[in-house]
């Protein structure tokens, strides 16, 4: 049976396709999932992966472009009489032919635990804990690992109860659908089954010819080493030896992520080398520091984060504002209440709830800086939910303090620490984090005196605080010494102009210098 | 606690990036490795001489009494039948022994030579530990130093095994250490353990014209290889006159002057009484660290002896301290500790490298050797493996006719479906060097008729490995 592969709808304004690469070469065997070709649009590129386990039979040619819904290639799939055949041949009569039916041609019996819909603007996930190992036997409902998206962590449990059969390894990024595991129901007959399988992984026509494709893939020696070192997985180098092997040169040609790193090995080890022949040898030991620069994958978290600030930078008419603010006022009431209030309310009294109140009058007051743009339009909003900037293990995460406008200072301060203690312990979930209309960032308590906030898109401003220093300030003809902060307003010009922007800033410094005004709402 | 501190802070206190413990094939191949990647290194070695148990006591002697009994043999019973006439040939075996002792002398001489030649500082010593970053050397003369080690790699070998219910007095109950030293042909010599050590030493004894008998708890010679081996070898041994006890089960052994007696029970349970005059015990060997003080380092020897390490990385539990070949698990085989020594200062380097375990080729030096590679005939049975089998025997080949050499075969497994060669098994004149071909062969996952459709040279008997993969690809061996 030969399945036909199309090309994919792929976006919406996309229509045609350019056969980019292939990986793979007519007449090879190719397994499920395995990427066989690269696909170009005009907005980007794609990989097209294997839909079944087969031969490949390729149609379009590199060069050729193709509309949506054309054939690219078709895959012969033989896997069932191969199956068959090996139980018949294989000298283990205890095995019950269904069993190895189970594994090869009735994937009812094996589930496939694919990577669930967690939320609208999330498409790939990264596999960070695997809790349960391949061959382990797993409970309905059991979590067998933990996913990372860009926004949260979340676990996965178990589908059914079965032998677990891990397919994406700590690290791997997954799209939303694509398989992090399999799980084999009637564990009792997966080890053996496990081992027909293998057999059965290579097709019919390989066993006597010498066009062995069952160690396509398979590197030499010296290219496991080179692949290793580069952080390549042998799966994604295309072998050119023999039956698909991979051959040093091929290794050596595989310019994947860590080409940069191999190379500042090289050069360290061989001019070490040349100074033992010199016959200067003690003193080498520092410069032998093999490596001195280290590779690590991004996190999606981090991949987002980047991904987004390069485009607020690209996409919004960024600038910013500054004023300072003499935090005297605040600080002696903070002073005088402090310990009454974290009585009464059971939290303590932190600036961020002046801050914040202080930013939800203003924005009452110029609701452009409480807007966005969507398309040509500007969309007003309301109300005010301030988003705050959180430091959290793996990076920077964004709650939300909803209607903060309505809330006491109290009410604020226990949102903050509730939410900066569910940051730490990454377990924010999507919804607490997103919907902000409003941001306010806090680079004091790393000891910044001044900087430039990104706004956090799609909102329109951010307000920076920062340290507080105290000051040579003039009062009244007279230097005295305040306590400022710095204060940074970063917006966007598009739909904030200069007169509100300024003018914000300047009544957040009102009513913080005078905190009265909070409270008769002057 | 003073004294300690004081040697911290000692300024002549010398510190090496790599610090190798035991100079057999494991460590000074490491040692050398780790000097090519610019380490400063050091090596310690209890002995007065370099080159470990292999060396010394071990594969080179061994093989070096292997061929002279072996021209021997063949003097007495071969030459004639090539056209030589000799007198009757006698042994000298002073001159014997001397001369194996020679080889050793040059190889040791050879250590020494890569040593100085890389920059390696040696030290003569027992190497100990005194921390986790420090060997503490204590020297013959009773003289002591400490060494500062970035990384301390643990190549300390292993020991022959000894039972206490046999006396081993190293003059009549003996190990393979001494049964490189005899001065006197056994009459009758009595191998306990018909593994991969009595077989070799025994049949060496065999062939300069002892009686030897071979008490052996499992039901074959050779019984961890392929039983076709340890078949095919007991048939060739027993060509030499020896006897077999399989299946029994020594209870005790006892010296009365010149008299060795072993006692052993069948597997019926019936008591055998065998007399004498040398009894070999070898039984296996164990891990040896005795002496290391492993302790002070944090670490500590599992129930067998070995010393636990991580498969990635042959590092122990505690960062920096590696441990190769004899003392960590896997087969005790010198060119298995040797790629582990390249490995682990390849490893310290920031390298990748890899090891094939399933990939180390055993070798037993009688003769005909024997030599394998991958998978049994039992293992793929029990793994449920459905696999081809294709044999070759050596006297259809003209090389090993015209040589006399006819004894064994080459048997090679083969996956039933892919034709991958899963294991390769042969008994014959050099096998021990042809098994490299399957090595690469299935390094690179060849199938059997990837190697036969390769040109063999004719006549070689590396032509028996040709039509073996023939024969296992689909029984269409041309000579057989």
């Amino acid at each position: 049976m030969a399945i036909d592969m199309k090309v994919p709808a792929v976006g919406e304004s996309i229509t045609e396709v350019t056969v980019a690469t292939w990986n793979k070469k007519e007449g090879d065997h190719v397994k499920l999932d395995e990427v066989l070709c690269e696909l170009e649009s005009d907005k980007a590129t794609f990989e097209l992966p294997a839909e079944a386990e087969g031969i490949l039979h390729i149609v379009a040619k590199e060069g050729d472009v193709l509309p949506i819904g054309a054939v690219i290639c078709s895959i012969e799939v033989g896997g069932v009489q191969v199956a068959v055949n090996v139980a018949d041949a294989a000298p283990v009569a205890a095995v019950p032919l269904a069993s190895v039916a189970a594994v090869s041609s009735v994937p009812a019996q094996v589930i496939e635990v694919k990577v669930p819909a967690v939320g609208e603007s999330i498409t790939e996930v990264t596999v960070s804990v695997w809790n349960k190992k391949s061959g382990d036997v797993v409970k309905l409902d059991e979590v067998i690992c933990e996913l990372e998206s860009d926004k949260a962590t979340f676990e996965l449990p178990a589908e059914a109860a079965g032998v677990l059969e891990i397919v994406a390894e700590p690290g791997a990024v997954v799209a939303i659908g694509g398989i992090l595991a399999k799980i084999t129901v009637g564990a009792s007959v997966v080890p053996v089954a496990v081992v027909v399988s293998d057999a059965v992984a290579a097709p019919v026509t390989s066993a006597v010819s010498a066009d062995a494709s069952y160690a396509s893939g398979h590197p030499s020696p010296a290219a496991a080493k080179i692949l290793d070192e580069k952080g390549v997985s042998a799966a994604d180098v295309a072998g050119t030896g023999v039956g698909g092997r991979i051959t040093k040169e091929d290794a050596l040609a595989a310019a994947k992520p860590a080409s940069a790193s191999a190379v500042a090995v090289t050069p360290a080890v061989s001019a070490a080398s040349a100074s033992v022949a010199s016959g200067s040898v003690a003193s080498g030991s520092a410069s032998v520091a093999p490596e001195r620069t280290r590779r690590e994958k991004m996190s999606s978290l981090r991949k987002t984060v980047a991904r987004r600030l390069v485009a607020v930078k690209n996409e919004t008419a960024m600038l910013t504002t500054f004023n300072e603010v003499d935090m005297k006022p605040v600080m002696d009431l903070r002073g005088k209440y402090k310990d009454k209030f974290k009585e009464k309310h059971g939290v303590g009294l932190g600036f961020m709830s002046f801050f914040t109140k202080a930013v939800c009058v203003a924005l009452k007051e110029f609701p452009s800086v409480n807007a966005k743009i969507d398309g040509e339009e500007i969309v007003y909003h309301d109300y005010c939910d301030i988003s705050i900037a959180v430091s959290a293990p793996k990076g920077l995460v964004v709650p939300v303090i909803r209607s903060a406008e309505f809330l006491s200072l109290a009410g604020i301060e226990s949102e903050v620490v509730r939410l900066a203690g569910k940051a730490r312990e990454n377990k924010l979930s999507l919804e607490e984090m997103s919907g902000g209309t409003f941001t306010i960032t806090n680079g004091g308590v790393f000891g910044s005196m001044l900087s430039t906030p990104i706004i956090n898109a799609p909102q329109v401003a951010i307000l920076g605080m920062h340290n507080i220093v105290e000051r040579a300030v003039v009062v009244d003809g007279q230097v005295v010494v305040r306590p400022i902060m710095y204060l940074a307003l970063s917006y966007d010009h598009r739909i904030i102009d200069g007169r509100e922007s300024v003018s914000f800033l300047v009544r957040v410094k009102q009513l913080l210098e005078d905190p009265a005004r909070l409270l008769l709402d002057i | 606690m003073g004294l300690r501190a004081y040697s911290f802070s000692d300024a002549y206190m010398q510190e090496f990036d790599v610090v190798v413990i035991g100079s057999g094939p494991g460590g000074y191949v490491s040692a050398i490795r780790a000097a090519q990647l610019g380490f400063k290194t050091a090596i310690i070695e209890k002995y007065a001489v370099m080159g470990g148990t292999c060396l010394n006591v071990g594969c080179i002697p061994s093989k070096a009494l292997l061929d002279s009994s072996e021209h021997y043999y063949n003097a007495v019973h071969h030459f004639q039948e090539h056209g030589i006439d000799v007198a009757k040939p006698k042994i000298n075996l002073k001159q014997m022994i001397a001369r194996k002792s020679g080889v050793v002398e040059k190889m040791n001489g050879g250590i020494s030579y890569l040593m100085k030649k890389n920059k390696i500082t040696t030290f003569h010593g027992l190497g100990s530990f005194d921390s986790s970053k420090t060997v503490k050397l204590t020297k013959e003369d009773g003289s002591s130093e400490v060494l500062a080690a970035k990384n301390i790699i643990i190549a300390t070998g292993s020991k022959p095994t000894i039972l206490p219910f046999i006396p081993v007095d190293k003059k009549r109950i003996i190990t393979s250490t001494e049964a490189l030293q005899m001065t006197e042909i056994p009459k009758h010599l009595i191998v306990i353990g018909a593994g991969v050590i009595g077989a070799e030493l025994g049949s060496v004894y065999a062939r300069l014209g002892s009686k030897v008998s071979f008490v052996e708890f499992a039901e074959g010679m050779i019984p961890t290889m392929d039983k076709t081996m340890g078949k095919e070898l007991q048939k060739s041994i027993a060509k030499l006159g020896a006897e077999f006890y399989f299946s029994h089960k020594v209870t005790s052994a006892s010296v009365k002057g010149t008299e060795v007696t072993v006692k052993a029970q069948d597997a019926a349970g019936k008591e055998v009484e065998i007399k004498g005059d040398y009894c070999l015990v070898c039984i296996g060997r164990r891990p040896y660290t005795d002496g290391l003080n492993l302790a002070a380092a944090g670490l500590v020897a599992d129930e067998r002896g070995r010393i636990a390490v991580d498969e990635h990385t042959l590092q122990t539990s505690v960062p920096g301290i590696y441990a190769i070949g004899d003392v960590v698990r896997g087969a005790m085989l010198a060119h298995k500790a040797e790629e582990e020594g390249v490995f682990v200062a390849e490893v310290i380097a920031g390298q990748k490298p890899h090891i094939n375990y399933n990939l180390i080729p055993g070798v037993v030096y009688t003769w005909p050797e024997v030599a394998s590679v991958g998978k049994t005939e039992q293992e793929l049975k029990t793994a449920g493996i459905a696999y081809k089998e294709g044999s070759f025997p050596f006297k259809a080949l003209g090389r090993a006719v015209a040589s006399m050499d006819v004894d064994g075969l080459v048997k090679v497994l083969a996956d039933a479906t892919t034709d991958e060669i899963l294991g390769v098994h042969m008994i014959g004149a050099r096998a021990a060097d042809m098994i490299a071909e399957a090595v690469v062969a299935m390094e690179y996952r060849a199938s059997a008729e990837d190697v036969a459709r390769m040109s063999h040279a004719h006549p070689t008997y590396t032509e028996a490995m040709k039509e073996a993969c023939l024969a296992a690809t689909s029984k269409r061996a041309l000579h057989a």
